[in-house]
């Protein structure tokens, strides 16, 4: 199977839900088939196999395979159990949009290519209806265009070895601000619909991107990877110490859930960084979690946080558990294998990242009550999503042997 | 032809940097979507030549239809972006002609040069016409960018910036005021 049909099969799956926004059921079911299309076609198509069809080496790694069928998995399971007042066929239309063009990113040959499909979904999200200003809710991502580019133009001049160093400042401030794991840089409306929200970037389309960008840069500039890990790991504990304080003590809980997923980029930025398989496996492992468990959670979570409902019933608790990153959720092999990675690479930063996983603790257990009390077919998404969590947590090996690990 | 080129691209870049209606930055992505097709001419990509002025062309004709009227050249309080401009092009020809070495002298600095300009300009808040014009520009920017690679698909990427740059001044823009 040809990976042009993994970008096509959900782009036209988008175009159909769209067109067919004022009939809902329609619109799901075309969505609905070729989103499904999409994902056999994934499936089907072997990692690693360049396909020359479009007159481009076009192939997708056993990496960005996995993470996206997780994506996939994750957006039909959003759907299926969308919270009450959430439009199915929209939802299923900015996914397969998102989709599409993680895909792209993907399977692109170079990483200019990946990066301007970002800019084509910045363009996208940006052309919805928003709270925020227009100029406002497209600054942020594209200035990480922008930094994206500047770092891909110098690492490809020639010249002094502090290009390269440079270039690899780039393209992880690029990283960072494309998918907002830095406070500030885009800005947050706890009211605002999550598919025009920064949300998406952190928690969807970051996942696929962070593992393009990390790939491909390390490729550009053989002589800065150590550079690019350094930066990964200090963007990383930054954010650990950062949002896992700022989840715990921020008013408004909308934000403090934005601030927790910032910390989960910490651990999974540090893994990248750390540049070995254990580091890799525990990355993956937070982004996996990030998109079955965190996500749908997050979005079940939203109406109780309007109604500032807030209840400590065993169910909160368990999410509780799940959000702290304790066994025998995902989070807490988690965060094992990143010890184990640091532990190898550099054993002091072994010290400075155990005493910060404790952060989690306080703001899991706020963000628990979040989810107020959850009935019905919400009940039945967090019980989904807190067992994806345990199959993850006691047995992540089927998903890690898809990334080829 | 190269410093023409290059001076044309970093000319549109300014324009942008500095102007807020709709004439000006359609003159702005225009200029600089033809000098970078000039660059691309020069490293002897005619396909990605062809590719850019298309872009650079539908997105000047496109920024036309709406957005601030006039000209709006250096309005009150332009100054800080003057300086801007002046800084960003006297850096970047420095790095394109002593830090960096080998071919394509013009387009390293063009490339430098326009990435930060219309950066500096989405971040001085940019209206969402100006904003437009320099999300446009920074895709041509990145196709151009792609010329720098030895080997890869350069034509390609030079083809996906020319339809981003195009399509965006196309894209419905839709905001709740006052929210």
């Amino acid at each position: 199977m040809e990976p042009e049909l993994t970008v096509a099969l959900p782009a036209a799956g988008w175009a159909c839900a769209a067109a067919l926004r004022p009939r809902p059921r329609l619109a799901l079911a075309a969505g609905a088939v070729f989103g499904v299309g999409g994902i056999v076609a994934l499936l089907l198509s072997g990692p690693g196999i360049t396909s020359y069809d479009l007159g481009l080496p076009l192939s997708v790694s056993p990496v960005g395979r996995a993470l996206l069928v997780v994506a996939a998995l994750a957006l039909a399971f959003i759907v299926i159990l969308a919270p009450a007042r959430a439009e199915r066929s929209t939802m299923l239309a900015w996914g397969l949009a998102a989709l599409a063009g993680m895909a792209a990113m993907a399977v692109a040959p170079e990483l200019d290519i990946a990066v301007m499909v970002l800019l084509g979904l910045v363009l996208l999200q940006a052309a919805a209806l928003g709270r925020r200003p227009y100029a406002s809710r497209i600054r942020g991502p594209l200035l990480a265009i922008a930094l994206l580019g500047l770092g891909l133009v110098f690492a490809r001049m020639t010249g002094p070895a502090a290009l390269q160093r440079l270039a690899a400042v780039g393209l992880v401030a690029g990283l960072v601000a494309a998918i907002g794991a830095l406070p500030f840089v885009h800005e947050f409306d706890a009211e605002e619909m999550t598919a025009t929200s920064p949300v998406p970037w952190l928690t969807f389309i970051g996942p696929v991107l962070a593992i393009v960008v990390v790939a491909r840069g390390r490729e550009l500039m053989p002589s800065a990877v150590d550079v690019m890990g350094a930066l990964l790991i200090a963007v990383g504990l930054l954010n650990m110490v950062y949002g896992a304080t700022a989840a715990w003590r921020v008013d408004g809980g909308a934000a403090a859930w934005r601030y927790l997923f910032m910390a989960d980029w910490g651990l999974a930025l540090c893994g990248l960084g750390l540049g070995v398989a254990d580091g890799l496996r525990a990355a993956l492992l937070i982004l996996f979690s990030m998109l079955l468990v965190r996500l749908p959670l997050y979005l079940w979570s939203r109406q109780a946080l309007r109604e500032n409902v807030q209840n400590d019933r065993p169910v909160n608790l368990l999410v509780a558990a799940a959000l702290a990153g304790s066994a025998p959720f995902a989070g807490f092999p988690a965060r094992i294998l990143l010890l184990k990675g640091a532990t190898a690479m550099y054993w002091p930063l072994a010290l400075v990242i155990g005493p910060l996983l404790l952060l989690w603790i306080p703001a899991g257990l706020r963000l628990g009550r979040t989810l107020g009390t959850p009935t019905g077919r919400q009940l039945l998404g967090v019980g989904i999503a807190l067992a994806a969590g345990v199959a993850l947590g006691v047995y992540p090996q089927p998903l890690l042997t898809l990334a080829g690990l | 032809m190269t410093i023409a080129a290059a001076a044309a691209a970093a000319l549109g870049g300014a324009i942008l940097l500095l102007s807020d209606g709709r004439r000006a930055l359609a003159l702005g992505v225009g200029l600089l979507g033809a000098g970078l097709s000039g660059l691309a001419v020069d490293a002897g990509h005619i396909v990605g030549a062809v590719a850019l002025l298309a872009g650079a062309i539908v997105a000047a004709v496109l920024r036309l239809r709406s957005g601030p009227a006039g000209w709006a050249v250096m309005p009150a309080g332009s100054t800080p972006r003057l300086i801007l401009t002046i800084v960003t092009s006297l850096i970047a020809l420095w790095i394109a002609v002593s830090v960096t070495s080998g071919d394509g002298t013009g387009l390293r600095f063009a490339v430098t040069a326009l990435l930060v300009m219309l950066t500096v300009r989405l971040m001085l808040g940019a209206e969402a016409a100006a904003a437009n014009t320099a999300a446009s520009g920074i895709a041509l920017t990145l196709g151009a960018g792609a010329l720098l690679a030895n080997g890869g698909a350069p034509d390609a990427a030079c083809i996906v910036a020319a339809a981003v740059a195009a399509g965006m001044p196309a894209l419905p823009r839709r905001e709740t005021h006052g929210a």
